[in-house]
């Protein structure tokens, strides 16, 4: 049983990044003929326990503006440092005067490639910053009406708990909508009061904030207002209710209020004709929430956390007429351009997520309902933000309510989320960069760095990151330029890169994470072992995955299967050991060995098989695809299976039909479902309660194994996976059987032996595949 | 409106969208309307016959008309007989009130015309001697000349008048005249040198028509006179002076009996010499001479009497004062004819024509012996009996007799016109209008015009059909409505259906009717909350009194109720049980405002009681901080409006600034106007109309979903009533004004106004119709409404009555769909003194009021003047010409039904709408306040009612706590008195500067002039003198339905020019005294006739 190989323990390190090959080629030419693009993925605040923080500002050069770092060159003597990236000679200043061989400040040292800088107001210094009370986060709840009863109580009820646990100084926000937008002013303390907005009329941010008197004038003493609140945060700072602190309150002071608004609050009254869907604004509400923020100083970490029901069929945004006979878009409506509101949805959520951009803040949906939502047009503004997304089916679902509690919980399983993210890429000459897929926005910082091809966010060495948290991962895309001369000099066999990201922690310090990595250079003009040697499977295949999915929604027409299978052919083509036209001969380095594995299953994967999928499940598997860490993304793409059965310790069993025992139980993880499937004898033993029967423990332990090993993995994922529990020839089996290989079909059933199972499809089997591939990789032009 | 199913809209081309009642008073507006008609001129002519009751200026009334001779009867000549007596007033009586009289002639046998004489001013002294002059009747007109006419006349004027009267009169024959139009002079001033003596001695002349007219009732016009009449009611004294003059006048007048006088003329002769005028105090003279009797009063005034011969009666009495006139002043020409005459260089104001009030109670029958009985005047206290025609609280037309053809009614100059108020308020006394259910199949109607059925369908072929008196049509009498008809030609059952026998009834509704199930009553208050109305206290005021009102609103699920406020963003409340406290819904977009709740937000009152006082009481305190100045009252009224658009309601706002921000918002433009003089007149007038048409715009849509505004504007400054009351008169709404607003003083009227608003008798989503016989078309509507598709009515009408109907489709309170019919049947005439002698003065002066403010914002106001004054020039002319050409051209005429013609003009040059120096916004109030206004109060509010109150304990008072009335002159305000002034919306008390600090301390609880307060709250304190005070004022708002705005007076300050403003009868700056406005009207007659 050749499981997939584990990764090791901790393959991104302190540093966090982990690329498709650890050794580059040197030319443009050399890089285009190893397939697989140069990229880097990086989790650009990954805790480490090895990471150190520094609490002092860092050096940086005065050329390139590089930080001070392990690979530098440094001159004790003299006090200088010499940049690796530009070769600046930079004198340490005077504080520094006292290093020396034995005494090397943490950043010098080649144990931390990575390392952490608090940096004492950081994007901002105004004079009345107090810097012992970090600036508060705010919160602006979102709240979907246009629901039944039960799910409107799950939803408020999972909002109670989520105000419950806000540390007190958070600024809280509640706007609630259905056909109108009505948010709730909470410092009103006569009486409830509620700003209406209709649903029907977008508006700009200074409509906005002028309809709330937050308007010109009146909104920057607003944002000062805000910024006192934030710093010196006395809410008795009787500035009074003029500025936008009329909207939002520290949530020790709101808590009751919400609580009661929330306990009156009911679904939206506006009639829904029979034969309709209910008229939801969603586009209006997160406008209208963006404009409020905008009145809030630049700089203020806030997150827009909207509860969504259903589809928002009035008003910009629109995805779906309100006429229940007209349904909502799927791919094929979106690959014959059939889809109406499609353009205008995603153009104004471009706008909304420019917006909120600009502004800093984060934009995270929770839809949770048996419709679709809207995410495939919402995911533009919720991944250039950051944002976080949640597909649920029910606010009373696992899915839903455990990921939300989540989000706002402390410690071990915080998800760190922070705010107003900056990722900053200084890299060796001869590196450009394309681009990055992933949450972030480019800031159009210009360099000679940059790339002419972009991909995903590009034509910059900057990017912006309103929100991110701790497996917060992007993918950066490089390319080499190498001209012929440089190759020829040969003379700097390493690379170097180095990544700044400054953000906001959860704490609300502001930090500055400086991660520097090295890299060699290779001549792959001289051998290809070098090259294969660095290669990073996992990297590789995650790298594929998004690429290919980033193509999907970019290029008309691309068809993803024939392009990674081409690029497959060629690689087996470049790097296997064969005798042209002989299929038998083809092996292929173990560097190498489960990739192919890997495009196998990613060709069956919901990331390019979207016609089982709507278009919110595609666009929300891959906002996930994006932003996770390579392992999790490496689970999405070929999922992790593990056996449990009398005889042997759990173990990792092939991702084959041929697993399926009867007297086995596997667990499934596919990431966004953890499937814990009995095989038929257990499940019948376990249906006449032998567990519960003290001869049978050991069946009671082999039955609660799998369920232990899920809540780890689920304890751990955000969102929460979907936990799956069936039986063999169960309805719910079909969330294993899809994932596995079909190697057993009803084609070839016959030659099955009792108690397995098969799979009805007329999908090639893994084997089958790896026949073709052989063929044509070795008859290659 | 839209609501009316389709071809009941047809039907209906007006439509309101609420509509009150309200008493004789209040204006409501929507209630009134008044509807001009255009004559066709298909209809044929006829002579005329003069009736007339004129007050003769200066000397001469009536003399001669052009053919006869001068006076007497012989020259009754011209056929026409009725020997014009007319000359003099007779009528003093109740002249005023009566005029109406003429009505009461035409219904009745009418004609009597009575009075028409013109009475004469003459001088004075002339008067006494004359008399026995007249008697002779020598003197005809002459006398009255006198002023022109020299000399001669003097003496006979009076009496003059008569006899000339009857000379000319014959054409009109004028009514009776009687002499004196003064009459009220008369009576007082019988003392009085000129005016009085003189009458007397006209009155005599005025041949009493009504007698005549009873009994004949076609004669009437005959009459001569009214004489005595007129007289009569004078004071003895004059009386008998007249009768002989008269007397001989009738006489001759006679001869127009004889003639041709349609309807009434006939009876002329009867007439005179009877009844009426004997009865009447003056009666003596006047019978006697009279044989002429005739002369008798004049039917009107008695109304009742008219019909009956009885006549005399009461009305009559008073008329004297009018005739006052006499002497013009030296200045003008005719004047001063006059003077030469008696020697007296003065017209003596006591004797000039003035409203004379009378307090009893007057039971007017709409019909009597199967014709019309003119009403009495509106502002007079009566109790309708229904008894075939409608009462005149519904329907009051400008002539009670309808001219048949254009050429009749063009040449009188006066316009023919119906004013309509069908929710009218009752008076207690009368009986309900009783309501009819024909069940499913709704009530019978013409099958072509789709007339109601009502009395004046002649059912005819054993009642198997009936034709319908609208539109001639033969229709099949629905089988299970059939009745045989008994001997008299009418159904049997006549007199057991109401809808038979009963001017106005209420049908009830069907499925028919309706588009939709009969609306909740809603009402919904929007208050403003900036920052002005906060601090002025206006925004408390508000609450407070909507507060209290809720108390009075209809219990059950029917009643309704929804709140919110507004400043630079609207306000509203979610007033739901179920949620703990009330939910503030903001709607921040006032440029496109919309509703923030599909439901919740109006409740039913039942449920949001307590939330709702909670929340009233909280308002004024929750926005006690808020620095808003700006006010988007136009996307508020907006926002209400889509809130309330499903069921449709009454909005209820208040306002305390100008709108300056979101839809509709308004400019200071007064203020622009100032700075930027130059632009002069073209500009100020602007300033009337509204700024632009948005509001305009979005009222008809109000209007279209049953949604009535109301406005209620308690302000410190410009509000640009111009604009912003385009949204209450479209949608048939009303505004209130309370101007500068006063936290202490103001409060409770604006409750009681609130209160009144919500609770009189009302209706919702009506849609109103008016037929006419076939002949007349409706031209034009007035008042304020909705107006959907503009109607031509042209329906065939036989016989010699003309038909009126007006129905009304609405929802009571109560969520009723019913039908209030009402017919008028009006004989027609084809004789031009019939017009005159059954002119209604107060329907009239309430059209004219109307068409005047209507015009104010649209020509310049030295033209619009200009044309106020020419209407009454030009009638008064126009009887001149016809009615009255026998007197001297020295004399000024008036008919006695319209002898306070001039009085009233002048007073509405003199009224706020029409002086220049009027603030913008107390003028477009003034506009708006009168366009709607009933009958009953557009009198008082342009000619307001004073009283003397320092003496109130010392009067002995019969009926009425209510003193009788002082003339407006400020001659008659004494500094140790107290005077009370109202005009149905203020009530200014003026205090003299050296009254009693006893009465002070009485009356208001201090103890000297210096302590007057500027602002007011009456007190009742324990002395009698408070307490009638307070009982006087208590019977003005009951009859006015109005709290009144109370203000302190007092001589030399601004307080004081204000009261002092209301002194009609003085000199002012920019206008004429009485006297002097008489002799201006004068002269331009004259000029005319030459």
């Amino acid at each position: 049983m050749a499981a997939p190989e584990l990764p090791q323990t901790d393959p991104e390190g302190i540093e966090g990044v982990r690329m498709t090959w650890n050794n580059w080629p040197r030319t443009k030419v050399e890089a285009s003929k190893c397939v697989i693009p140069i990229a880097a993925s990086i989790q650009p605040i990954r805790p480490h326990v090895d990471l150190h923080v520094l609490p002092y500002i860092p050096l940086r050069c005065k050329s390139c503006t590089s930080v001070l770092n392990p690979f530098c060159r440094v001159d004790f003597t003299a006090l200088i440092w010499i940049c690796p990236f530009c070769f600046q000679r930079n004198h340490f200043p005077q504080h520094y005067t006292s290093i020396s061989q034995t005494n090397l400040p943490a950043e010098l040292y080649p144990n931390f490639p990575s390392i952490e800088y608090t940096i004492p107001n950081y994007p901002q210094n105004p004079q009345n910053y107090n810097p012992a009370v970090p600036p508060s986060p705010i919160y602006l709840f979102i709240l979907d009406t246009c629901m039944i009863e039960e799910e409107l109580d799950f939803a408020k009820s999972a909002l109670k708990r989520a105000i419950g646990v806000l540390p007190d100084n958070a600024m809280v926000g509640f706007i609630s909508y259905g056909t109108q937008v009505q948010v709730h002013e909470l410092g009103f303390s006569e009486m409830s009061k509620v700003y209406v907005f209709r649903g029907s009329k977008e508006l700009s941010k200074d409509q906005v904030l002028e309809q709330f008197g937050l308007g010109s004038s009146g909104g920057r003493r607003a944002g000062i207002g805000v910024q006192k609140a934030g710093g010196q945060l006395s809410p008795a700072d009787g500035t009074a209710n003029l500025g936008i602190n009329r909207f939002l309150l520290p949530a020790s002071e709101c808590e009751y209020t919400l609580n009661s608004l929330l306990d009156e609050l009911g679904t939206d009254q506006w009639p829904v004709a029979p034969g309709n869907r209910a008229l939801r604004c969603s586009g209006v509400a997160l406008g209208v929430a963006a404009g409020l923020l905008g009145a809030s100083t630049v700089g203020t970490g806030a997150r827009i956390i909207a509860l969504v029901g259903g589809p928002c069929t009035e008003g910009p945004g629109a995805i779906v007429s309100k006429d229940l006979s007209d349904p909502a878009r799927s791919h094929k409506d979106l690959d014959k351009d059939a889809a109406p509101f499609f353009k205008k949805a995603i153009h104004f959520y471009e706008e909304l997520g420019k917006q909120l951009v600009s502004q800093g803040h984060v934009l995270d949906v929770y839809a949770s309902a048996l419709d679709q939502v809207g995410i495939a047009e919402m995911k533009v503004a919720i991944e250039r933000t950051g944002g976080l997304v949640v597909l649920a089916e029910s606010f009373g679902h696992s899915v839903f309510k455990d990921s939300f509690k989540r989000i706002f919980e402390d410690g071990e399983q915080s998800l760190g989320l922070s705010f107003n993210g900056t990722l900053e890429i200084n890299c060796s000459k001869d590196i450009k960069i394309q681009g990055i897929l992933g949450p972030c926005t480019s800031l159009e910082k210009k360099g000679p760095a940059v790339a002419n091809t972009v991909i995903g966010q590009g034509n910059t060495t900057a990017w912006k990151m309103c929100g991110l948290d701790k497996n917060t991962c992007l993918t950066v895309f490089f390319d080499v330029s190498s001209s012929e001369k440089s190759d020829s000099s040969g003379t700097n066999p390493v690379l170097y890169i180095q990544f700044l990201t400054s953000y906001q922690s959860s704490d609300g310090q502001t930090r500055l994470r400086v991660t520097t990595v090295t890299r060699q250079w290779v001549d792959s003009a001289v051998g290809t072992e070098d090259l294969v040697q660095g290669f990073d499977q996992e990297a590789a295949a995650v790298v594929m995955a998004r690429l290919a999915s980033y193509k999907m929604e970019m290029e008309e027409a691309f068809d993803a299967t024939r392009w990674l299978d081409r690029n497959l052919i060629r690689l087996c083509s470049k790097f296997g050991d064969y005798r042209k036209d002989d299929p038998t001969s083809f092996t292929l380095n173990p560097c190498f060995s489960l990739f192919p594995q890997f495009m196998f299953n990613l060709r069956r994967s919901q990331f390019i098989q979207v016609f089982n999928n709507s278009p919110d499940e595609t666009a929300y598997f891959r906002i996930l695809l994006n932003r996770e860490i390579i392992s999790n993304a490496t689970v999405m793409i070929q999922p992790s299976l593990i056996s449990y059965s009398f005889n042997s310790l759990p173990a990792p069993a092939l991702l084959d039909v041929s697993s399926i025992a009867a007297d086995r139980i596997l667990l499934l993880d596919s990431y966004f479902s953890v499937v814990i499937f009995h095989g038929m004898t257990i499940a019948q033993w376990r249906n006449m309660g032998y567990q519960n029967q003290p001869e049978h423990q050991a069946f009671a332990h082999l039955l609660q194994a799998p369920h232990d090993d899920a809540q780890l993995i689920i304890r751990d994922r955000f969102p929460v996976p979907r936990l799956v529990v069936c039986d063999q020839h169960g309805s719910q089996a079909r969330f294993l059987l899809a994932k596995l290989n079909p190697s057993a079909t009803y084609s070839n059933a016959h030659e099955m032996a009792a108690g397995s199972d098969v799979i009805f499809t007329d999908d090639v089997s893994l084997q089958v595949f790896i026949d073709h591939l052989q063929r044509l990789a070795v008859q290659a032009s | 409106m839209s609501i009316t199913c389709r071809h009941v809209t047809r039907l209906y081309p007006i439509c309101y969208t609420h509509l009150n009642a309200e008493q004789t008073s209040s204006s409501q507006a929507a209630a009134f309307d008044s509807i001009r008609f255009r004559l066709k001129p298909d209809r044929k002519t006829v002579g005329f016959l003069v009736t007339d009751w004129n007050l003769g200026i200066h000397s001469k009334q009536q003399s001669n008309n052009p053919r006869g001779g001068p006076r007497p009867p012989n020259a009754a000549p011209p056929g026409q007989q009725p020997p014009p007596f007319a000359g003099s007033r007779p009528r003093p009586p109740a002249p005023g009130v009566f005029q109406r009289g003429p009505a009461a002639p035409s219904g009745t046998p009418q004609t009597t015309l009575p009075p028409n004489v013109a009475s004469t001013f003459t001088s004075p002294p002339s008067a006494s001697q004359p008399p026995p002059s007249f008697t002779m009747r020598t003197p005809p007109p002459v006398a009255l000349a006198s002023s022109t006419g020299g000399p001669a006349v003097p003496p006979p004027p009076g009496a003059v008048p008569l006899t000339g009267p009857g000379a000319r009169p014959r054409p009109f024959t004028s009514s009776p005249t009687s002499g004196l139009a003064m009459p009220p002079q008369m009576s007082t001033s019988g003392p009085v040198n000129n005016g009085p003596t003189a009458f007397s001695s006209w009155p005599t002349q005025g041949g009493p028509r009504f007698p005549p007219t009873m009994g004949g009732m076609q004669q009437p016009p005959i009459g001569p006179p009214q004489l005595p009449t007129s007289l009569s009611s004078g004071p003895s004294v004059q009386p008998p002076q007249m009768h002989p003059n008269f007397g001989n006048p009738p006489a001759g007048a006679s001869p127009f009996t004889g003639q041709p006088v349609p309807p009434f003329s006939a009876p002329q002769q009867n007439i005179p010499p009877p009844p009426g005028s004997l009865p009447v105090s003056p009666p003596t003279q006047s019978m006697h001479h009279p044989s002429g009797s005739p002369y008798g009063m004049q039917t009107w005034p008695p109304q009742p009497g008219q019909v009956a011969p009885h006549p005399p009666i009461p009305g009559p009495m008073q008329q004297p004062r009018m005739y006052g006139m006499p002497p013009s002043p030296t200045p003008l020409p005719n004047q001063s004819m006059a003077l030469s005459h008696t020697g007296q260089s003065k017209i003596d104001p006591n004797q000039i024509p003035r409203p004379i009030r009378s307090s009893s109670v007057i039971i007017h029958e709409t019909r009597q012996g199967n014709q019309a009985n003119p009403p009495p005047p509106a502002t007079s206290d009566y109790i309708v009996k229904d008894t075939g025609n409608c009462s005149p609280r519904h329907m009051r037309c400008t002539i009670n007799q309808i001219p048949c053809t254009v050429d009749v009614l063009s040449t009188s100059s006066m316009q023919l016109a119906l004013l309509v108020q069908p929710l009218a308020l009752p008076h207690p006394s009368e009986e309900p209008i009783q309501v009819v259910d024909f069940g499913e199949s709704g009530p019978v109607r013409c099958s072509r015009c789709k007339g109601y059925i009502n009395p004046f369908m002649k059912f005819i072929d054993q009642g198997r059909r009936f034709i319908c008196n609208l539109c001639g049509f033969t229709d099949e009498t629905p089988r299970d409505y059939h009745c045989n008809l008994g001997p008299d030609g009418r159904r049997r059952d006549a007199d057991e259906r109401p809808e038979l026998c009963r001017g106005t009834v209420e049908f009830v509704a069907t499925k028919e009717y309706m588009v939709r199930e009969p609306m909740p009553a809603v009402f919904f208050f929007l208050v403003d909350v900036s920052m002005n109305a906060i601090q002025t206290g206006a925004t408390a005021a508000a609450c407070s009194a909507i507060n209290q009102v809720i108390a009075d609103l209809p219990e059950g699920p029917r009643t309704m109720v929804g709140i919110a406020t507004f400043d630079s963003s609207i306000h509203f409340y979610n007033l739901k049980r179920a949620l703990q406290q009330p939910l503030m819904l903001i709607v921040p977009d006032v440029q496109d405002v919309y509703t923030p709740l599909q439901s919740d937000i109006i409740v039913q009152l039942s449920e949001c009681r307590q939330h709702l006082e909670v929340l009233l009481e909280s308002i004024p305190t929750m926005f006690q901080n808020s620095r808003t100045t700006d006010s988007a009252f136009g996307a508020a009224i907006k926002a209400a409006f889509l809130a309330m658009k499903s069921s449709g309601g009454k909005l209820l706002v208040f306002q305390s600034v100008l709108p300056s921000i979101g839809i509709g918002s308004l400019s200071a433009r007064e203020a622009e106007g100032r700075s930027n003089k130059s632009a002069g007149e073209k500009e100020a007038q602007k300033l009337l109309q509204a700024a632009d048409k948005t509001l305009k715009t979005m009222a008809i849509e109000f209007a279209e979903y049953q949604v009535c505004v109301d406005l209620f504007l308690t302000t410190q400054t410009y509000v640009d009533i111009a604009s912003i009351s385009v949204v209450t008169r479209t949608t048939g709404g009303q505004v209130y004004y309370y101007y500068p607003f006063s936290a202490l003083s103001d409060p409770a009227k604006l409750y009681n106004d609130l209160r009144w608003n919500v609770t009189r008798p009302q209706g919702f989503e009506a849609v109103m119709r008016v037929r006419c016989s076939q002949g007349i078309q409706v031209q034009e509507y007035f008042g304020n409404f909705c107006k959907r598709i503009p109607t031509d009515v042209d329906l065939p009408a036989e016989g010699s009555e003309c038909a009126f109907q007006c129905a009304l489709l609405y929802t009571t309170v109560y969520g009723q769909r019913r039908i209030r019919v009402s017919t008028l049947s009006l004989p027609c005439t084809t004789m031009l003194s019939n017009l005159f002698r059954s002119a209604d003065l107060d329907t009239q002066f309430a059209c004219v009021l109307r068409q005047v403010a209507s015009e104010i914002p649209s020509a310049p106001l030295a033209q619009v003047r200009e044309q106020a004054t020419n209407v009454c020039i030009n009638i008064l002319h126009s009887y001149r010409k016809f009615c009255a050409t026998a007197s001297s051209s020295g004399q000024l005429i008036l008919p006695e039904a319209l002898k306070l013609l001039p009085l009233y003009t002048l007073a509405l040059l003199k009224s706020s709408g029409l002086r220049a120096d009027g603030r913008v916004d107390d003028r477009s109030f003034w506009i708006n306040y009168v366009s709607p206004l009933s009958t009953p109060l557009a009198i008082p509010l342009v000619y307001p009612r004073m009283i003397t109150i320092h003496d109130l304990d010392e009067k002995e008072l019969d009926d009425s706590p209510i003193p009788p009335p002082v003339p407006l002159s400020s001659e008659d305000i004494s500094d140790e008195g107290i005077y009370l002034l109202e005009n149905g919306e203020d009530c200014l008390i003026f205090v003299g500067n050296s009254v009693s600090p006893d009465i002070l301390q009485q009356f208001f609880g201090i103890s000297s002039i210096e302590e007057i307060p500027n602002q007011f709250v009456l007190q009742q304190y324990d002395n009698p003198l408070s307490r009638k005070l307070n009982d006087v004022v208590n019977e003005i708002r009951r009859q006015r339905c109005s709290y009144l705005r109370l203000k302190l007076c007092r001589k030399g300050d601004s307080s004081g020019m204000t009261f002092f403003s209301y002194m009609v009868e003085d000199k002012t700056p920019s206008g004429l005294s009485y006297v002097e406005f008489l002799v201006h009207i004068h002269r331009q007659i004259q000029s005319k006739m030459a």
